[in-house]
Order: structure tokens, then C-alpha cells, then sequence
């Protein structure tokens, strides 16, 4: 089995959660942006390692470190992307992934150059406050099991997209798909800042080959719609019982927005 | 960390640690018995990986595409089995229906069909033993959390 997957699956959530983790809003996004360049890499490796007549999945050796401050955050990033360079292949996609890694970490020693950097770290905190808004404990209850159902299921449809975009030789699933997992992101994008806003961020659990190995996309796509129903319903929930304007909206847009998913899993059975 | 935090009744300081981070979670390379317990109407199942040697659970693992009532039971479950002799963990199951208290009836089949995947791979192991070909044991849940009459948990 190639290790360079694996490796760059787990860097890609390393820099995706150390954004999260990260209070300052341009470190947040640049590191967002840098997660979003690795999971390209996921991609590219994935399509390499098939037309060589290999395979890759989607084991991974990821623990949650409750870290304390963003130097401790930074570091043991800098230490991930030197440990992985051995794994990337010697041809041109290895060669740009390279370049990439390298000026993230030029990125990374700036950041460390700056002690008003190192702020405290409260992603994990477990307080689950949300200190600008006034939410009653059994609104703050249901968010936080709203949030860690659908960060899952959000980094679940991620790959399990991602294993059948890389198989299909059909262009407009191959589209279909790229749609679903962009939208995925932006989900799992928000649901884990606010996760950390609350004190809870987790990285979400590894996924079993039971789930992202399909063998019937029309019974998986069809599963998928019913689940997507069921999201919408628990947005529709959570939309309504969170007395908050600004969230409760935000639901809502969710809400839409699985609709929408809906329309689009429906292409993929015509 | 979470011993010193004070958590509102609906969810413990146990409860989320187990959220953030399941213990035993994912897949047991060297076991030597595997159960999967399956709810055929959502979909939802739940593998259990066992390493037995002489009656004694040295090590469990476990892995689920379901909610997370089920993580969460699934993790205090298996630390709970862990280390211990088979007649303990058929005690055990009692002993966390007890530790629980009162559950919806959601929660209940959550609970079930994580305590079916550790029986289904007690029966994997029996099977192997009397020389049957199985990589593992797969149970079909009777009562599904999307069954029209349960109330939502």
C-alpha cells in the first residue's frame, strides 16, 4: 500500500484543524487555504497511485493533541511537513507538492518569528460557551451534538466523494461530484470553527472501508438523498430551537443548501 | 484535562471526552475475531474487532458510520471490556445498561447494536474455532432507530 497517501490525508487534516484551532483570522485563513491546496495533492496522489496500478485508503494515524497555545500548533506542523517530504514521489506532481510544502513552511517560520503570535489556544477548552451570544443549556446540548454528527458526516461525504470522483470516467459525475465535495468543505469549514468557537473541536473519526468502498452507487446515492433529508431536518430543528437570529439564519442557509444536494445526488441517478 | 470541568447535566465531562476523542476507534490489525452488527433500513453498522487469548479481551477496537450516541457507546463499552475475561464482559453489558440510566428509545438500539458487534465477534471466534471459513460475523439488527412508531431522542 503507497504511504504517501496516507501521509498527505493526514497533513491535509493537520492543516485544516490547526486553522480552526487558530483564533487570529489571517493565520486562520491562510492555513485554510494551504489545507485546501494539500487536499488537491490528496487528489493528484490518489489518480497517480490508480494509474500505476496501485491503491490507497483511507487509514490514518491521527490523534487529537488538545494543544495549548498556536507556537505549540505551528511546530508540530513544521515537524509533520519535514517527516512527509520522504514519501512524495520522485516525478513532477511530487516536485510541486514539494514547492508547496516549502513555502507553507517558509509561511509557518514567519508566523514563529512573532511572539504576539502565540496566543492561548481555547478550541478545546470544553467550556461550550459562546461568549458573544446568549444560548440556554439545552441550546448549547443540541449544538454540540449537531456539530459532531454532521463535522463527521461532512469529512465522511469529503472522501467517500472523493474515492468515486477519482474512479469514474463519466464527466458529468466527475463534475457532480467535485460539487459535492466543494460544498462539503465549506460545511466542515464551518461547523468546526464552531466547534472551536464552543471549546469542542475534534477531529473527526476515521473512516472504515464499510463506508467509502461502494459497490452500488445507485443504492449509495439513493442512502445518500435520505440522509441528506434527515440533515435538513435536523438543521430545520436546531434552526428553530437556537434563540439566536444570527445562527438560527445560518441554519436555515444550511437547510437550502442540502436541498440543493439533493437536486444534484438526483443527476447522478439519471 | 476535562476532570476539573464543570459540565451542565445533558452532557457529562465523560460524555465529551468520549465525543472528542472515541477511545479504542478504528480497525484492530492482529484480532482474531470479528463481529459486524448491521440496521439494514439505515444502513448503520457497527464492526467490532476482539483479540481473545485464553478467555481474556487483550485488546478491542471498534468502528461505526453511525450518530454519535453511538460512538460515545461504543468507546466507554470497549474500555470497559478491555483487559477483562469473557465472563466479565457478559456482565458488562449490564453493567452499562446501568451506567447509562435512562436512554431514549434511540438510544437504546444505539447501545444494542454495539453490544451485538462484540457477541457477533464472540461467534466469529466460536465459528473459526470449529473450523469454519469466516472473515467475520455479521448480525442483522431486529429493531431499527428509524422504525416509524420512535419517538425522536
Amino acid at each position: 500500500m503507497d504511504k504517501s497517501f496516507q501521509k498527505k490525508h493526514e497533513l491535509w487534516l493537520s492543516i485544516n484543524f490547526a486553522s480552526f484551532a487558530i483564533n487570529n483570522e489571517e493565520i486562520k485563513s491562510k492555513l485554510y487555504d494551504f489545507a485546501q491546496i494539500a487536499f488537491r495533492h490528496m487528489k493528484w496522489l490518489s489518480s497517480d497511485i490508480l494509474e500505476s496500478g496501485n491503491n490507497y485508503n483511507y487509514d490514518r494515524d491521527t490523534t487529537l493533541y488538545k494543544r495549548d497555545n498556536v507556537f505549540e500548533i505551528i511546530k508540530a506542523l513544521v515537524d509533520e511537513i519535514k517527516n512527509i517530504q520522504q514519501f512524495y514521489p520522485n516525478n513532477i506532481l511530487g516536485g510541486r507538492i514539494k514547492t508547496d510544502d516549502n513555502y507553507l513552511l517558509e509561511y509557518l517560520s514567519q508566523i514563529l518569528k512573532d511572539e504576539t503570535n502565540n496566543k492561548k489556544i481555547t478550541a478545546f477548552n470544553m467550556q461550550r460557551k459562546w461568549l458573544d451570544k446568549n444560548l440556554a443549556q439545552d441550546q448549547i446540548d443540541a449544538l454540540t451534538l449537531f456539530l459532531f454528527d454532521e463535522s463527521y458526516k461532512e469529512y465522511e461525504l469529503i472522501l467517500v466523494y472523493a474515492y468515486m470522483q477519482v474512479r469514474t470516467k463519466n464527466l458529468t459525475q466527475y463534475n457532480i461530484f467535485q460539487d459535492l465535495i466543494d460544498e462539503s468543505h465549506f460545511h466542515l469549514k464551518s461547523f468546526a470553527n464552531m466547534m472551536a468557537e464552543l471549546g469542542i473541536l475534534a477531529v473527526p473519526r476515521q473512516l472504515h472501508e464499510m463506508t467509502y468502498i461502494v459497490n452500488n452507487l445507485d443504492q449509495f446515492i439513493k442512502d445518500g438523498i435520505a440522509e441528506e433529508e434527515a440533515a435538513k431536518e435536523m438543521c430545520k430543528a436546531l434552526s428553530d430551537a437556537i434563540k439566536d437570529e444570527e445562527l438560527s439564519k445560518f441554519f436555515d442557509f444550511i437547510n437550502y443548501q442540502e436541498s440543493y444536494h439533493i437536486e444534484l445526488m438526483n443527476k447522478l441517478l439519471t | 484535562m476535562y476532570e476539573n470541568v464543570k459540565m451542565p447535566d445533558g452532557i457529562s465531562a465523560e460524555t465529551l471526552e468520549h465525543l472528542m476523542n472515541p477511545k479504542n476507534y478504528g480497525k484492530l490489525e492482529n484480532a482474531n475475531c470479528i463481529g459486524v452488527a448491521l440496521d439494514e433500513k439505515t444502513k448503520e453498522y457497527v464492526i467490532f474487532y476482539t483479540l481473545l487469548d485464553n478467555g481474556i479481551i487483550k485488546d478491542v477496537k471498534y468502528a461505526t458510520n453511525g450518530c454519535q450516541d453511538t460512538v460515545v457507546i461504543g468507546s466507554m463499552f470497549s474500555e470497559m471490556i478491555k483487559n477483562n475475561d469473557l465472563d466479565y464482559a457478559n456482565g458488562a453489558i449490564a453493567k452499562m445498561h446501568e451506567k447509562l440510566g435512562d436512554m431514549t428509545p434511540q438510544q437504546k438500539i444505539c447501545a444494542e447494536i454495539v453490544f451485538t458487534s462484540f457477541i457477533a465477534s464472540l461467534k466469529n471466534f466460536d465459528n473459526l474455532k470449529d473450523g469454519q471459513e469466516e472473515e467475520l460475523h455479521l448480525l442483522k439488527m431486529k429493531d431499527s432507530c428509524e422504525a416509524e412508531n420512535m419517538p425522536n431522542g
